[in-house]
């Protein structure tokens, strides 16, 4: 009898701890895992120098009025909606020369989050979003809203921050295109650690 | 040699901060004014101080002026009110970039008009109010 339930406990514990471990919320992990996923199935991030002309110019004008929001995080469909609504973007007139908006369109839609291989974390956003739908804020994605869910909203209404949009207040790396957790660190708060 | 020197010197005086492109826009906007009304004689940094400082219900529905996100000081940054990203001075002086592509001064006239007034501005407040920013 002490036997079984000795071994009985024992395969409990196993098996407990096993799924403990394999859980996908369990941070510790999953943060490496981003980072492994990024450096190996990414696109790379060009360097400075290897920027093509429509990137340049993506981070120039798209970059203007808040961080140039990787391609990488929408699907196709929702960036020519945006492109084609630039007179009310958000609110406000961000209309280009034509010329200039076919080329941002057309870069943005080859570079888009369903069109082509992107590191994990994209590939969720994108995932999460129904076929349907064509969103134009990756905030409310429903991945995004899932990984941000946790962060206590004066930290985002503070004045150095002031918005969920504004990536790289406490995404050191976004503008890398690295949002992986290592590199969070929070005005006023510090880093976050699940 | 005495008089070469002093026209070097004065020549080297920009009388004008604004980029020959951006001042030959700003002849073509004072020529489109002349036509309409012929009794116009300048753009008048005065006039368009007034328009950049005033408020107005813009596009997003709220009350909001250029200073808004320019910062009434031209030659401090501003922030833009949205988004909270930083924005470089719009004083020449502060900022020798600013009026120096007629491609980017006349998208952000365009844009920004619209925020602000919810309208295209006309060639006079264009004119008044690069002239305005010119004298910063």
């Amino acid at each position: 009898m002490k036997t079984a339930l000795l071994l009985s406990t024992t395969a409990l514990l196993i098996t407990g701890s096993l799924y403990l471990m394999a859980d996908d919320d369990h941070e510790r992990y999953k943060s490496y895992e981003h980072y492994e996923s990024y450096r190996s199935t990414a696109v790379p991030v060009p360097a400075a120098s290897a920027k093509s002309p429509e990137a340049t110019l993506y981070g120039k004008e798209c970059g203007s009025c808040h961080m140039a929001y990787q391609p990488e995080l929408l699907p196709k469909r929702s960036w020519e909606k945006m492109m084609k609504t630039l007179d009310d973007h958000f609110g406000v007139d961000a209309t280009l020369d034509e010329g200039d908006a076919l080329l941002l369109t057309s870069y943005l839609v080859k570079n888009a989050g369903d069109a082509k291989p992107v590191p994990k974390d994209f590939a969720k956003i994108v995932a999460s979003i129904p076929a349907a739908d064509a969103p134009l804020r990756i905030s409310k994605t429903r991945y995004f809203v899932k990984e941000h869910r946790e962060i206590p909203q004066r930290f985002i209404d503070q004045k150095e921050v002031k918005s969920i949009a504004n990536c790289n207040a406490c995404h050191q790396d976004a503008a890398a295109g690295d949002y992986s957790e290592r590199s969070i660190f929070i005005p006023n708060y510090g880093r976050w650690d699940d | 040699m005495r008089h070469l020197l002093l026209t070097v010197l004065l020549g080297a005086i920009p009388v004008f901060a604004a980029s020959p492109e951006v001042t030959a826009y700003l002849d073509s906007l004072h020529t489109e004014v002349k036509q309409s009304d012929p009794a116009f004689t300048g753009f008048d940094a005065k006039r368009g101080e007034q328009i950049f400082t005033s408020s107005h219900i813009g596009k997003r529905g709220e009350k909001v002026s250029c200073t808004s996100c320019h910062n009434v000081n031209l030659t401090a940054s501003g922030k833009n009110i949205v988004t909270g990203k930083m924005i470089d001075p719009l004083a020449p002086s502060a900022n020798p970039l600013r009026l120096s592509s007629v491609k980017e001064v006349k998208k952000w006239l365009r844009r920004n008009f619209k925020d602000v007034y919810n309208r295209e501005g006309t060639a006079l407040e264009k004119g008044d109010v690069l002239t305005y920013i010119d004298s910063k």
